[in-house]
């Protein structure tokens, strides 16, 4: 179907016929018919910047003509810009030279799983959902408020972890009061469905409400199961609550 | 392994000044051209290797000085008289035609600052030396001198196969101090636990060879004797995270599957099961395999990695943290119960990359998935949740190929910015960077004991790193290709390597020589794989065959004399065809992976195109 669309080779406009020369005498030998439409994009493209570059140089040069030091000139810039290259052989071999020097560091062992401090990971939470401003009775059906990932805290220190330790993460909110430490722990966090002390182990309802912890009950003792709730595949690299804010909570309906 | 001092780069480059009157290049090429045709037939084929090098760097210094004209004819008149396997490069040098076309390219800038290594014998040396120091090819003699370093050795002067096969990377070939680090190529010891025997029907290793009883045996795979292997590295050389339970449990699979293992050899060849990804539309870029074989990953240029279970047991993500809840922790199944049979599927997609994704790699746990991009990050996936954990930022070029360590944690990547580098999962930036290639690093293996790390690169040399200080402790060349495929032997003394140009090359890693070429396939290798015991090696190529060579012939009787080991050169027997024990075809599918499974069954991977 692209064959039909296509000029055959004798007919094809010049610069097709340019390109197909460079080509092979690159030695690409096959190619898509598209890939000489691109290309010649890219060099129309890539020419006319250039030449638009030097156009302004030699004008701020006050200059009448465009001359080759303008094109020199602009070609300079542009590849610094956009077509970079790896570093320098010698600045690698510097840089490796520095990094090899320090020994291998030691592994800690019983830590979960070994993941770099969470700012580095992509597994906080990257989205906050608008808190709903009516405020709904207690009684009256879920209130879900997913930023927390609810699961059953037990202050038991033989609670036991279960098989291997799972990569799985915690989100906690960032507008929880407590700065939560998440290095290499991982633990659930029951929701109360009260504001007051939750030092009880009750199991927890599925409805979620208020989301005030006591920071008592995290501990490096309490490592459990925790679930990602987020779905972390995003490409954003820079999740919001790297930083855990201290809110104000007036989103939060106390209840 | 003393790094090679770089100079500075402008330095070198500003130093790259006149060596006599530009057009009279020509003559002093074709003067030294004469006069190597001329000489002993001994001596020819290795002074011949000087003709490439010489031509290049004569080239580049009349491009460079700007003159264009002589540049251009020198090239015309004489880059048909270079060797075959040179032609790609001599493409790319055609094309550099101003001096402001040789700033831009890094491997020709790092060809120009290091030096050109020439193996050549004491008696063809005097003999050039004589020659070019007479007063009339002293230019070329300042040439030979600023960028060829010449090894000699004492012996026999090499002939024209021998030198055939070591020749074809960009810097010549290695010299021979560059071999000469000692390399723990042993296995580490295995621990010894208990196996916990059931009623079923097993024929246990017993290393003593006692009749089997029933109690538990300690069976300690691997250290055969107590004492300490001296080739093996010390246990504690690297930091190595221990075994947790899952782990013990998972070696104790591992030896009851071993125990049921098919003894291979020429007279019992594997049967070769291959995974065809239908539809891929050319866009499978990478294949890996669990070592126990239950699960597949492939990774797409459409930036996807999609893994899939090779058995009937579906892929099953942890429940969501509302279902959690709900469980009962005390219960014995409780890690069946985490497991949300509501979305398990066959099929589990990944989406995270915003490249083609180049690489991929099971932890050995099966805990994590790696996968490495063109969008220059190396991302850790989690098997348990089937998200995304970790995006390794540090080469910030497209990197081609990233393994796990075989006991997990740490992982190496390479990629375009001509460095490989070892990370561990806990670190957001490297532990070590691996420089020294002059192209880009295609290709990253670890050792079996996880203490070194093979790289190929497209400057056709294979190195072999060491994990603890970051050193070059090997370097191979012969291959006349971008290498595209490494396999260590399961006893780590070996290494095979593939490449463009179709031929499989063995290597003994503690000699530090080519003991062995494999020739048959007709295009690019990307698939090799060692059975477990180390008796045949497959190789699967763009060629769409699988080829079974015998491995335990290939090692044996290696003459491994002093003589070989002082000058680095080995003959190789012409036995291809003899190693060859089978050619497999298939349709139309270029294999991309190859993957034994513990009881030695050959498994391949790869994607139906067609044409």
């Amino acid at each position: 179907m692209e064959a039909a669309k296509m000029a055959s080779p004798k007919s094809a406009p010049k610069d097709a016929q340019v390109m197909a020369q460079i080509l092979k005498d690159m030695g690409i030998t096959e190619y898509e018919p598209r890939v000489i439409n691109q290309m010649l994009e890219f060099a129309y493209r890539y020419v006319t910047t250039i030449l638009e570059d030097a156009k302004i140089y030699s004008s701020h040069a006050k200059k009448s003509n465009v001359d080759a030091d303008d094109v020199r000139l602009a070609i300079q810039c542009r590849t610094d810009q956009s077509f970079t290259s790896p570093p320098p052989r010698d600045f690698l071999l510097d840089i490796a030279r520095q990094k090899n020097q320090t020994p291998l560091p030691l592994i800690k062992p019983y830590s979960g799983p070994r993941l770099p401090p969470d700012r580095y990971c992509l597994t906080a939470p990257n989205y906050r959902l608008k808190s709903l401003q009516k405020k709904v009775s207690s009684s009256a059906g879920r209130i879900t408020v997913p930023r927390l990932s609810v699961g059953a805290v037990s202050s038991r220190p033989s609670t036991p972890t279960l098989g291997t330790p799972s990569a799985q993460t915690v989100s906690v909110s960032a507008k929880v009061g407590t700065p939560v430490s998440l290095s290499g722990q991982r633990f659930t966090v029951q929701i109360p469905s009260s504001q007051a002390a939750v030092k009880t182990a009750t199991p927890t309802t599925p409805t979620v409400q208020n989301v005030l912890i006591n920071p008592s009950l995290i501990g490096p003792k309490n490592i459990l199961i925790t679930t990602n709730m987020v779905s972390s595949q995003s490409a954003a690299n820079e999740p919001n609550p790297l930083k855990r804010k201290h809110e104000d909570d007036d989103d939060y309906d106390n209840l | 392994v003393a790094v090679e001092d770089q100079p500075d780069v402008s330095a070198v480059l500003s130093a790259y000044n006149q060596q006599g009157d530009p057009t009279l290049y020509e003559e002093y090429y074709s003067g030294l051209k004469h006069f190597i045709e001329c000489s002993l037939d001994c001596h020819r084929a290795e002074l011949s290797q000087l003709f490439y090098p010489l031509f290049v760097h004569m080239y580049l210094e009349l491009v460079y000085n700007q003159h264009e004209s002589e540049a251009k004819s020198f090239f015309e008149r004489f880059h048909g008289d270079q060797e075959c396997y040179y032609q790609d490069d001599l493409r790319v040098l055609s094309s550099l035609t101003k001096k402001e076309h040789m700033k831009g390219n890094e491997t020709m800038l790092d060809f120009r600052t290091s030096k050109f290594v020439l193996r050549i014998s004491r008696d063809s040396y005097q003999l050039l030396k004589r020659h070019l120091q007479e007063k009339q090819n002293n230019q070329i003699w300042n040439i030979v001198q600023e960028h060829l370093y010449i090894d000699i050795f004492d012996g026999m002067p090499r002939s024209k196969q021998q030198i055939d096969a070591m020749v074809g990377s960009l810097a010549g070939e290695a010299k021979r101090e560059a071999n000469k680090a000692k390399v723990f190529f042993g296995l580490l010891k295995e621990p010894e636990f208990d196996v916990p025997l059931d009623d079923e029907d097993e024929e246990g290793e017993n290393e003593e060879g006692k009749p089997k009883k029933k109690k538990p045996k300690k069976d300690s795979v691997g250290s055969k004797s107590k004492k300490q292997d001296p080739n093996a590295p010390p246990q504690n050389r690297i930091p190595l995270p221990e075994l947790k339970d899952s782990d013990k449990l998972d070696k104790v699979m591992n030896m009851k599957e071993a125990a049921r293992r098919v003894r291979l050899g020429p007279e019992c060849l594997p049967s070769i099961c291959f995974y065809t990804f239908l539809n891929a539309y050319q866009g499978l870029t990478a294949v890996d395999i669990t070592d126990d074989s239950s699960m597949i990953v492939g990774g797409f240029a459409d930036s996807t990695v999609r893994v899939w279970s090779v058995t009937p047991k579906k892929l099953r993500s942890v429940k969501t943290a509302a279902d959690l809840s709900l469980i009962d922790k005390e219960s014995d199944d409780v890690l069946e119960r985490i497991m949300d049979e509501k979305t398990a599927s066959e099929l589990k997609i990944l989406y995270g990359h915003s490249g083609p994704v180049y690489g991929t790699s099971f932890s050995p746990d099966r805990n994590y998935l790696l996968s490495c991009s063109e969008d220059g990050t190396v991302r850790l996936w989690s098997l348990q949740t089937f998200t995304c954990l970790v995006g390794y930022k540090g080469h910030n070029y497209p990197v081609w190929d990233t393994q796990f360590s075989p006991y997990g944690y740490y992982f190496v990547s390479g990629g375009h910015d001509r460095v490989a580098r070892l990370w561990a999962t806990d670190h957001y930036q490297p532990l070590r960077i691996f420089a020294g290639h002059l192209a880009d690093v295609t290709c990253t293996r670890f050792h079996p004991n996880s203490n070194y790390i093979a790289t190929g690169s497209a400057d056709r040399t294979i190195r072999l790193w060491d994990v603890l200080n970051g050193n070059c402790v090997r370097i191979f060349t012969g291959h006349k290709g971008p290498i595209h495929s490494l396999a260590f032997s399961p006893n780590g003394r070996f290494l095979a390597t593939g490449a463009t140009d179709g031929r499989v090359l063995l290597w003994d890693i503690g000699h530090g020589l080519m003991v062995g070429e494999l020739k048959g396939h007709t295009d690019t290798i990307y698939a090799l794989r060692f059975s477990r015991d180390g008796e045949i090696l497959a190789s699967g190529a763009m060629d769409n065959t699988v080829r079974l060579w015998d491995a335990v012939k290939a090692f044996e009787d290696l003459e491994t004399d002093d003589f070989t080991t002082a000058t680095g050169h080995i003959n190789l027997p012409e036995n291809s065809q003899d190693l060859l024990l089978g050619t497999y075809m298939t349709k139309s599918t270029p294999v991309v992976h190859l993957h034994f499974t513990r009881r030695n069954l050959l498994l391949a991977a790869g994607a139906y195109s067609s044409q």
